[in-house]
């Protein structure tokens, strides 16, 4: 028996995709049965029809109406895909998993008349990507290889069950095509290992043990009854628990469907995770990560806040935690109560926050919680600053028909709210907003 | 921040808020506790009689702040 | 600034990506730089105006606190300071000089005034102080560099030690350089006040308020640092665990104190009203009230015998879902609950409007000014109470 759960990431380098007669990767260059993709993802009744698109660094190509991202991955050994989500429940983090890297399947949403969209003052494009210019200088999936994946709602379907099918899609998608590569030789290996708390710190007692409270999801947006989001099922209303960290990058978790700036391919490569297992035994000692999730009742608020600290200091014997929060100004209410109990319990504690609370000319109100100890703070960018698209000769998914706008293959005037791959809630972006 | 406007000009206000962390840190005086960010003074869980008599609730102890001098 | 902070700060990359390409102009409020730009390094010096107080000008103290504006030519006291820092770029070509009494008893008058004076000598940039501490003298420096870059579209600089009433009032305007709280070192605090001056009117890009000591004026603007945000944040709560010093990147929000209105003696005679900032609106949102960044409220009637009927209204808020106030909008503005309250004699009189706006991605003076707007409405109505519910 193993003793302790270690993650092995086969990664093969794409370096370019294309539409082919079998899907398989020949010489670094995956190629797609785009019939046999399509049929496989209609197989859902809940779908009328799937188009699968390919959109390359450098095109000029925005893929508009981006509800999601995954990086193609697939279990060779020693778990099942996304588990739950895709009906096989089973355990994830340990074996081998197939990647793709350098690939990126992107999930582009179609909105029927009447459908309601993600949120109020959703713009005609909703979010893009686009593969040359600003957005893809910025935006990490400006420079991988995407398969985007349309897939339209089946008329007589609710927008919800729509919504659920997206997902669905675009987790089907990315398993097969990682299949594709899961006898071949590995470019590159990593391997993420990491004992029980108990057994860890052999020989790291000087370290300082550093834990990380994840909230994921943010609890001021609707569920959608029957999404998959931990383990195949809702999580809106769990305490916070611990999972190891290979749970989390090897798909047991997946984002809800209304995100800001986390996708699918964000917690596969979780960026705080990766940090934290680099550092492992060399400036920290990784004690483990404990998932939260905000909620819009302040008693929930303030039990959530206890038991995570109580995780970190009593159970995880951390002596510093990292935090961060998904979704905008309302979550920062339950990550800052969290924070205040463990520094209440000794445990030092530091922060990563994007700035949704206040606009771009009112820095004094961009973060909505005030306490002294919790006074270390990095700053993941505001997403009210502007960005100027140029216009593209191309155009993947379609624009719904309210509200009114431009063509979004003109150019387009817009912030970075709208954008996908540039900004991320869990750190990875360089992007910081500085106070003028 | 409403509401300091509201006192600043004399009205006596009570804030029935989910989130009183950013009530007390913004400033507002008299701050009581909601339901929920989701219904600040209902309860989708209760049948509708009792809904409503959860939401007096709510009210009521806003009444009384009204009253009061200040809130600490 | 610290060691530590000056090296974090080196670390950043100082080229413009090209989100920022509209930044500088937007940031000075829209104003357009007339630059000349042959003025720009050789050539022409720029004229150059400087605003100073009844002490600084030398026409007396205390006692010649309300003396008028008046305008001497050349630089006066501090002001061949000021033109020492210009050298052959600038020509100080005249001193405003105002008593702080008259100016802080009539601002917008005496802004106009001494607006009018400026006006006459063309200038292309103007200086006013450094105030150091003294408030009225501040709040006359800042208000008359505003106008200036408003009115006469060209840079205005001052400056001003922390506890001015001034920085507050305007620093989101005006560039003001931290001054200590005497006029020590009057020629190194000019001297920046001079340099930002000259590339404000070259248009260059300026810096981060620590580097070049100036009050932060309330902007936030993305900068690609080099490390991302997991490796800052770490490395963040490592250096806090040492004890060592670190500088956070996001600094405490700051909000005032208001001292709350004496509470309602007899209720039964008080009249109360509802407002909310959970964005509920009729259908059809016909104030159009922003679902963010809300400048506009609206003030809805509802009959006294029906309350709020679900069909009648929509919720128009970014920041929460609204389910289930769709389905019921009494679970964010209350009115069956008080409407029975009015019945029954508890209340004297419920309002027979609620006031309704977003609260989501609040712009501190939207909120301010749309507050004020509210409550002179709710008084000018006879409204003696409020109950506010927010999500």
């Amino acid at each position: 028996m193993e003793i302790q759960m270690r993650l092995q990431l086969d990664i093969l380098n794409i370096k370019d995709v294309q539409f082919g007669d079998r899907t398989r990767i020949t010489e670094g260059v995956l190629y797609i049965n785009r019939q046999e993709l399509q049929e496989f993802l209609k197989e859902d009744k809940r779908l009328s029809g799937v188009d699968v698109e390919l959109a390359h660094p450098g095109e000029k190509c925005r893929i508009i109406q981006a509800s999601d991202v995954a990086e193609p991955r697939a279990k060779t050994k020693g778990g099942v895909d996304f588990p739950g989500a895709l009906g096989k429940q089973g355990t994830v983090g340990q074996g081998n998993t197939c990647v793709l890297r350098g690939t990126a399947v992107v999930v582009s949403e179609c909105r029927r008349e009447g459908d309601p969209p993600m949120q109020p003052g959703f713009p005609r494009h909703g979010r893009i990507i686009d593969m040359s210019g600003p957005g893809a200088e910025l935006s990490i999936y400006g420079k991988t290889h995407n398969i985007v994946v349309v897939p339209r709602p089946a008329n007589e379907i609710s927008v919800q069950e729509y919504r659920i099918a997206l997902k669905i899609a675009e987790l089907k998608a990315a398993v097969y095509l990682a299949k594709a590569g899961k006898d071949l030789e590995p470019d590159e290996i990593e391997v993420y290992e990491l004992p029980a708390p108990s057994k860890i710190g052999k020989g790291l007692e000087h370290l300082p043990k550093v834990a990380y409270i994840f909230q994921f999801i943010p609890g001021q947006f609707e569920t959608i009854p029957g999404y998959p989001v931990l383990y195949g099922s809702n999580a809106s209303s769990i305490v916070p628990t611990l999972l190891h960290p290979n749970e989390i990058l090897d798909g047991a978790m997946v984002t809800p469907y209304r995100t800001m700036a986390i996708d699918v391919f964000g917690l596969q490569n979780h960026s705080m995770i990766k940090e934290l297992y680099q550092r492992h035994g060399k400036d920290l000692c990784f004690a483990g990560v404990i998932i939260t999730v905000g909620q819009g009742d302040e008693r929930e608020n303030e039990r959530a806040a206890i038991m995570s600290a109580n995780l970190a200091k009593w159970v995880l014997g951390a002596d510093g935690v990292v935090l961060t929060k998904s979704g905008g100004g309302i979550p920062e209410v339950p990550l800052a109560l969290t924070a205040q109990r463990c520094e209440e319990l000794g445990v030092k504690t530091s922060l990563a926050i994007t700035h949704y609370p206040a606009d771009v000319g009112d820095a004094d109100g961009s973060i909505l919680f005030n306490a002294p100890e919790v006074d270390a703070i990095v700053s993941l960018g505001t997403p009210w600053n502007p960005i100027t698209l140029p216009p593209v000769e191309r155009i993947i998914g379609e624009p719904a028909a309210f509200p009114e706008g431009p063509p979004v293959d003109g150019p387009i005037e817009t912030t970075f709210r709208w954008m996908k791959g540039i900004f991320s809630q869990i750190g990875n972006s360089r992007l910081i907003a500085v106070r003028y | 921040m409403l509401t300091k406007e509201l006192e600043r000009a004399g009205l006596p206000t009570s804030h029935i808020c989910a989130l009183t962390p950013v009530a007390q840190m913004v400033g507002s005086n008299r701050i009581i506790p909601a339901s929920s960010v989701l219904h600040p003074v209902g309860d989708p869980n209760r049948d509708p009689a009792a809904e409503k008599a959860f939401r007096r609730g709510i009210v009521e102890e806003a009444i009384r702040h009204l009253q009061d001098q200040s809130n600490g | 600034m610290d060691e530590r902070n000056l090296q974090s700060n080196r670390e950043f990359k100082t080229h413009r990506s090209p989100v920022l390409s509209d930044s500088d102009n937007s940031m000075l409020n829209g104003v357009r730089i007339h630059g000349k730009e042959e003025d720009k390094m050789v050539g022409k010096p720029l004229r150059v105006v400087h605003y100073l107080n009844q002490f600084f000008g030398g026409i007396g103290g205390e006692d010649k606190a309300h003396a008028e504006p008046q305008m001497k030519m050349g630089p006066i006291g501090p002001g061949k300071a000021v033109q020492g820092a210009f050298g052959d770029q600038g020509k100080v070509v005249a001193t405003i000089i105002c008593g702080d009494n008259y100016f802080a008893e009539r601002i917008e008058d005496a802004t106009t005034e001494v607006m009018n004076l400026i006006k006459s000598q063309q200038p292309d940039v103007v200086i006013a102080g450094p105030a150091f501490d003294a408030g009225r003298y501040g709040i006359a420096c800042g208000a008359v560099c505003k106008r200036a870059q408003s009115q006469l579209g060209i840079p205005a600089v001052t400056g001003m030690f922390v506890e001015n009433p001034g920085v507050d009032l305007f620093r989101k305007d005006v560039y003001i350089i931290e001054t200590e709280n005497s006029a020590r070192r009057m020629s190194d605090v000019i001297s920046k006040m001079v340099n930002i001056a000259c590339r404000l009117v070259a248009k260059e890009k300026i810096g981060k308020p620590s580097l070049e000591g100036y009050f932060a004026r309330g902007y936030l603007r993305n900068e690609v640092s080099d490390r991302i945000g997991a490796e800052r944040v770490v490395s963040m709560l490592l250096a806090k665990l040492r004890g060592e010093p670190f500088q956070s990147e996001v600094p405490p929000p700051k909000y005032d104190r208001v001292k709350p209105a004496s509470g309602l003696k007899d209720l039964h005679a008080a009249t109360i009203a509802l407002v909310t900032d959970g964005g509920l609106v009729p259908k059809g949102n016909p104030d159009r009230i922003q679902a963010r960044e809300a400048t506009r409220f609206g003030s809805y009637s509802f009959k006294d015998t029906d309350g709020l009927n679900p069909d009648d209204y929509e919720v128009n808020h970014v920041g929460y879902s609204p389910v289930f106030v769709l389905q019921d909008p009494h679970r964010l503005v209350p009115v069956d609950v008080m409407l029975d309250l009015e019945k029954e004699g508890i209340i004297g009189k419920l309002h027979k409007k609620f006031y309704s706006t977003a609260g989501a991605v609040c712009v501190v003076e939207n909120i301010r000014k749309m507050g004020q707007a509210i409550a002179k409405e709710l008084k000018e109505e006879g409204v003696s109470g409020v109950i506010l519910t927010s999500t």
